[in-house]
């Protein structure tokens, strides 16, 4: 039943009460996922933060091995090394569930390989292309986990200010308004009741005058 | 015919024509002056190199390192055509099986490209003619759409009684990776009989190839160790090749050995304790560094599983190849002239590679520096 649709009456007080008793335990309780939310961000940001200074650390090694690894056995000794994997590293989707929203959870498959996954052949290559590929695992590694964290991140926000928007509207919109018209009902109800007091003392007066 | 005892004289013109050909390679000269140049600048010197001339041309094509790759690639491929054509008889047939490791990785590349469908035109920019398959041949392989077809095509090839037996298997998940490693197997297997069969600086040439089979060994089992997961005895066995003077038993007894003590004393066993530690101590400067040390280094490594360091791999080819030019001054109208020329422009082509690479990636001369082979 819409808030103006609510008769100034005894259930309308009852319907009001509830309804705020409702308001008000949700407030609490989201606040509380809110507080939960933002302690989460944190440590999620802080791990982020840090995940991401290792790619970049990760990205500058995997470099300078490629660089290594074309110095030594040059572009065409690296590309045929590239050209002999088999099994492309890729990642599989799941979620974890935080205070109810559905964070990312990646998982690397086939990322970090041995030396005989990974297709070369051991005689034709060097121990130079083995580091190349070993850096450029560990990078792969780092972008997936750091794409877990930062899609949590982003996901997280979303619903921070999701939730923010609720318990504001709860706080200053819903909690108040239930208030007013709480307050509202109880005066019409207690003007009602003088009314009536007035009323019933008048008819009293006229029946007495009428017995004299 | 020529007689026991005396030379041929198709070989001592082979011989004359190579050392010729060996001083108009760059020296060490050559190297500091271009290691000082920017890579255009590079590029404008071996355009007036007698080698390297049609770097010009190809700067239509390619732009920075990647010309130089391209250039040095090309230069490389003519000089061994061209040995191949100097060398007459048993020293052609040398040349040829020992050029065969370039058809090894030419023929992997195709047969790749052709199962994963690499477009044409990147598998023909990997390859590098310098063996005995012809452009010709490498074409009409990439113009063939199935791996058996490719196979069929290669029946003339010396190494195709390997690729034989993986024919119904071509393209299956780590086949490649086992003909590869046959490959090069049999490469050594042919190229050691061969030079065993007899010839001027033979007997020079098999301990220099039994050293760098030993070396390529230790080196993969170093990064058989390194591998996350250990390997097995199986394979072992199928990655170390046969031959070398080290025994492939002393290589398993390495790699299940657990005690500095056992590790080292096994290792000092082997002709690679002093090479490897007179390359460590031209490398460091280091005049004490001995035998025992370079056990001690190889332990560490082994110990925390790690692989061997390039700076001191670099080092090892240098050494090698120097006693190789050694060998071929003290036999000068032998095999080992032409290996040692066939050797030197690989590290010529290599080190090129190395300098204009590692300007690409703005890494310092220093550090490049210790990738040249000189």
């Amino acid at each position: 039943m819409p808030v103006d649709e609510i008769k100034p009456t005894r259930s309308g007080l009852l319907i009001v009460r509830r309804r705020m008793a409702l308001a008000e335990r949700i407030h609490r309780l989201l606040k509380m996922k809110l507080d939960g939310m933002m302690l989460e961000l944190v440590r999620l940001t802080d791990q982020a933060a840090r995940e991401r200074k290792e790619l970049e650390e990760k990205y500058a090694h995997a470099r300078e091995m490629a660089a290594v690894a074309t110095m030594m056995e040059g572009a065409t000794g690296v590309l045929l090394a590239a050209l002999s994997v088999e099994a492309v590293p890729t990642y599989t989707t799941g979620h974890k569930n935080v205070f109810g929203v559905h964070l990312p959870d990646l998982e690397p498959v086939m990322v970090k390989k041995t030396l005989i996954q990974r297709g070369y052949g051991i005689l034709g290559t060097s121990s130079v292309i083995d580091d190349a590929a070993d850096a450029y695992e560990d990078l792969i590694s780092a972008i997936i986990a750091s794409a877990e964290l930062e899609g949590g991140i982003t996901r997280l926000l979303d619903d921070i200010e999701r939730t923010r928007r609720r318990v504001n509207a709860l706080e200053f919109k819903v909690i108040p308004e239930l208030t007013d018209l709480r307050r509202l009902i109880e005066y019409q109800r207690d003007e009602m009741e003088r009314q009536d007091a007035v009323r019933l003392r008048r008819i009293k007066k006229i029946k007495a005058k009428r017995r004299w | 015919m020529t007689l026991p005892g005396l030379i041929a004289p198709s070989c001592v013109y082979a011989c004359t024509r190579f050392r010729v050909r060996r001083t108009k390679l760059l020296s060490r000269e050559d190297y500091r002056r271009i290691m000082q140049m920017s890579i255009p600048g590079v590029v404008a010197h071996l355009g007036r190199q007698e080698d390297y001339r049609d770097i010009i041309n190809l700067a239509a094509s390619f732009s920075g390192a990647r010309l130089v790759e391209e250039a040095v690639n090309r230069s490389l491929a003519r000089s061994f055509r061209h040995a191949m054509m100097i060398a007459r008889g048993d020293m052609h047939t040398l040349a040829g099986e020992y050029l065969t490791r370039w058809d090894i990785t030419n023929v992997m590349a195709i047969l790749r490209g052709t199962v994963f469908d690499v477009p044409r035109q990147q598998v023909r920019d990997l390859l590098v003619p310098a063996g005995e398959l012809d452009t010709t041949l490498l074409d009409h392989l990439l113009g063939l759409t199935t791996c058996g077809e490719a196979l069929e095509a290669l029946q003339d090839w010396r190494l195709y009684p390997v690729l034989e037996e993986y024919y119904r298997i071509c393209g299956e998940r780590g086949v490649f990776a086992r003909i590869e490693n046959e490959l090069y197997m049999n490469y050594y297997a042919g190229l050691l009989g061969l030079v065993a069969s007899g010839c001027s600086g033979c007997r020079e040439l098999i301990a220099y190839l039994r050293f760098e089979i030993d070396i390529t060994n230790m080196k993969n089992l170093l990064r058989l160790r390194c591998g996350e997961e250990a390997c097995d005895i199986t394979t072992i066995d199928q990655t170390m090749i046969p031959g070398g003077r080290i025994p492939i038993d002393l290589f398993r007894r390495l790699y299940s050995t657990g005690t500095e003590e056992e590790f080292t004393s096994t290792f000092l066993q082997t002709d690679i304790a002093p090479v490897l530690a007179r390359a460590v101590r031209e490398l460091r400067q280091d005049p004490g560094f001995s035998s025992e040390d370079a056990a001690e280094l190889v332990w560490q490594r082994w110990h925390q599983h790690l692989r061997p360091v390039h700076e001191i791999e670099m080092a090892i080819t240098r050494t090698r190849l120097r006693e190789l030019e050694a060998l071929s001054r003290r036999h000068p109208f032998s095999v080992l002239t032409m290996i040692a020329y066939l050797e030197r422009k690989r590290y010529e082509v290599a080190n090129l590679r190395a300098i204009a690479r590692g300007k690409a990636f703005g890494l310092p001369p220093g550090r490049i520096w210790q990738y040249i082979v000189l």
